[in-house]
């Protein structure tokens, strides 16, 4: 049981979504502090390239940790998830931003952002062979690891059962 | 990645040379490179990875959450324990429990030591990479002595299973105080004589300095994780950035090394072992008396959390959304291996065809971890 | 005899035809013969005593299992008493052991590899997961055990199998190597 000094501040994290808030308005579509180090933000499809771009030269987030995808069947919607983080400052090495976008189960299309992040490349591929969606921009969007290991659709979806016999 | 151009080939307008490398070789892990050769230099190389893919992500969606810890630990087997930590971190946030001081103690006490049996063992395949068959058993053998000791604490060799949610499975047994501060007392005095006959070897220093050069802006860029960007500089270790478990409050230092070629990467594993050794014996002297493990549901509350961990190659990160059930929703896992396939073909552009078992091994990549 | 005449002759009544004929047969009841002797009689023991001490493994690590192959290589179980050696090409080599997992991809390549092996040739699946697709059997990737495109000699269980039990399975092929004809196996 903590005791109400205890929990720590979150200043850090408001400040970074109150910047993103305030350049970018509309296209934030939601924004919470999960915990400490934790932001986590939604943005419009859209303007994906713009927010990474002042992420990683305004507000410092020059490193990607990851990127994947998740589907979300009953709500016909799935999701590309990219968490970064800061290298060049040693104090917020901590915080992990996740950046999510939403994008439609009939069309999954979005723009890679490999011109951004150039870590993400093999994460991108991954997800495109996992899940279907496309990555517009990406350099070599191929099949990473299902090349002659499984012909079917893409295996991560909730839709598709692997027979077990 | 499948091309990384680097350099034109050479003036005389002579073609290239394709040979792919694998997957039946004598390292670790089957994992094939298709290698572009221009006489003896390469100017290009794509890993080819997926021959040890056994799809765990969708795996880890179709067990529960305790029947997910062995599945999870497959990857890097030799390194079990802190992919284990990394994913019940994960867990425990979601469902809002912390595990009791004792138990933290204990999972720091066998994550340090498979970082230390995976560095021995990364240390005698490249003895038989390098032709040198002293080097492929002496670290081998002294292994073997963590290894009882890991035995000893968890009852099992290398997958242990040890990490449960609220916890640990198993208490400090009698006797493991006084067997861990000798142990590793001999391994760092073996340190030394590895040094004598391998690191000051002049077969190996002039095989490994200057060879696999990554400068610390390519490896940032990148992405590159763990020892690999230690020696090239940059000194990012989670357990420092993003202290987790007893690692606040114990006292070590990051190894890095500035020089970025082979032997730099190497010789920041081997300082690692030794920083191991030191947090091996405060962890047995300092560690609190208490409970080792709590209560925890078994069941995976609504919600997201992303835990990261700094496993033998690298940061190991979990990211894991529940839907109030007792199996994830979805969990993704990236391993340090994973992260660093990017830098395979910068580490082997430029250099000869036999640099490359040298600068291979040396990055540490382990195909089983990055496939999963 | 006459050109034409020469010409009309049947085949297996030319008489040098009928002498080559005669000798393949000759030689093909020669070599059962020898085959025969050599199964027999104390050589078989010392042709099996020789393939018993060198068995030579293909440098294969398909997934974590090959850890503990790693470590029953060492110092302390050391698998050269028994003669296994990874030493050379896979050419040259008469033992495979399938160490974990195999996936689809790596599957096509393991029978590539066992065809090139010298005959005689044996398989050992070591680890759950050669056995019967062990912790992964649900997985969409892999072959649910070794044993669909290979033939097994021995199966070590364990998940992965301590290095004694690893050289546990090395004398049980060697047991039936010893009890086994010289020629019967490919």
């Amino acid at each position: 049981m903590t005791t109400p000094t205890n929990i720590p501040s979150l200043e850090r994290e408001d400040h970074i979504l109150d910047q993103l808030k305030e350049k970018f308005g509309d296209a934030i579509k939601e924004s919470r502090v999960s915990r400490r180090s934790r932001p986590e933000v939604t943005v419009a499809m859209e303007k994906m390239l713009e927010v990474s771009r002042f992420l990683r030269d305004e507000l410092g987030f020059d490193r990607a940790n990851g990127a994947g995808g998740a589907d979300y069947l009953r709500d016909q919607k799935m999701e590309v998830i990219y968490h970064v983080s800061n290298l060049a400052r040693k104090e917020t090495r901590d915080i992990i931003l996740s950046v999510k976008e939403i994008i439609p189960r009939s069309s999954p299309k979005v723009n890679s952002l490999v011109s951004i992040w150039p870590s993400v490349e093999n994460f991108e591929r991954e997800t495109y062979e996992m899940y279907g969606i496309t990555f517009d921009g990406h350099p070599h969007l191929e099949k990473l690891f299902l090349i002659d290991n499984w012909d079917g659709p893409p295996p991560l979806r909730k839709d598709v059962r692997i027979p077990t016999d | 990645m499948t091309s990384v151009v680097s350099s034109e080939p050479s003036e005389s307008g002579s073609q290239t040379l394709t040979i792919s490398v694998g997957p039946q070789h004598s390292g670790s892990g089957h994992m094939r490179l298709i290698i572009e050769m221009d006489g003896d230099i390469i100017i290009r190389a794509s890993p080819d990875p997926g021959y040890v893919h056994r799809g765990t992500e969708k795996i880890y969606e179709l067990r529960n959450i305790i029947k997910n810890i062995p599945v999870i630990e497959r990857p890097a087997i030799i390194d079990a324990s802190n992919l284990n930590h990394a994913y019940i971190r994960a867990v425990e946030e979601l469902q809002g429990i912390e595990a009791p001081p004792r138990a933290q103690y204990l999972r720091c006490l066998l994550n340090e030591m498979n970082r230390i049996t995976s560095h021995l063992y990364w240390l005698s395949i490249f003895g038989v990479f390098l032709g040198h068959t002293t080097m492929f058993m002496w670290p081998l053998g002294d292994r073997e002595l963590i290894v009882d000791l890991q035995e000893k604490l968890t009852g099992a060799r290398i997958t242990h299973s040890y990490i449960v949610p609220g916890g640990v499975r198993r208490d400090l047994p009698q006797g493991m105080k006084e067997e861990a501060i000798k142990r590793t007392q001999y391994l760092e005095k073996r340190l030394e004589e590895y040094d004598k006959i391998f690191f000051e070897n002049p077969i190996f220093t002039a095989r490994a300095k200057g060879v696999g050069k990554l400068s610390r802006d390519e490896a940032v860029k990148l992405g590159a994780v763990g020892p690999a960007l230690r020696g090239s500089g940059v000194d990012y270790d989670v357990r420092k950035d993003e202290p987790y478990a007893a690692y606040p409050e114990l006292d070590f230092n990051v190894c890095t090394r500035q020089e970025g070629d082979s032997y730099a990467r190497s010789m920041a594993r081997i300082d690692e072992i030794r920083e191991s050794c030191k947090l091996i014996r405060q962890i047995v002297q300092k560690i609190p008396s208490g409970p080792f493990r709590r209560k925890a549901p078994i069941v995976v509350p609504r919600g997201e959390s992303y835990s990261r961990v700094e496993s033998a190659r690298g940061e190991c990160s979990v990211y894991l959304i529940g839907d109030g059930g007792d199996k994830p929703y979805r969990l993704r896992f990236i391993t340090g291996s994973y992260r660093n396939m990017a830098i395979i073909a910068p580490v082997l552009i430029g250099g000869h065809m036999a640099d490359m078992p040298t600068a291979w091994w040396s990055i540490d990549y382990w195909p089983v971890e990055a496939d999963r | 005899m006459s050109a034409s005449q020469k010409a009309r002759q049947q085949p297996d009544e030319d008489p040098i035809a009928m002498l080559a004929d005669g000798i393949n047969v000759w030689i093909g009841k020669l070599g059962d013969i020898v085959h025969t002797i050599v199964d027999r009689t104390p050589i078989r023991h010392v042709i099996n005593w020789g393939r018993i001490y060198s068995l030579w493994p293909v440098n294969i690590t398909t997934a974590c299992c090959s850890a503990e192959f790693g470590a029953a290589s060492g110092a302390r179980h050391d698998l050269e008493r028994f003669g296994v050696l990874p030493l050379g090409s896979l050419r040259q080599s008469d033992l495979m052991v399938v160490e974990g997992t195999v996936t689809n991809k790596m599957a096509k390549r393991l029978k590539m590899i066992y065809d090139q092996m010298a005959v005689p040739r044996y398989v050992i699946a070591m680890g759950d997961c050669s056995i019967s697709g062990g912790l992964f059997h649900d997985s969409y990737s892999i072959v649910n055990g070794v044993h669909e495109f290979l033939p097994v000699d021995v199966y070590v269980p364990g998940c992965p199998p301590r290095p004694e039990a690893l050289e546990q399975g090395i004398i049980m092929l060697q047991e039936k190597i010893r009890s086994s004809k010289v020629y019967e196996h490919t």
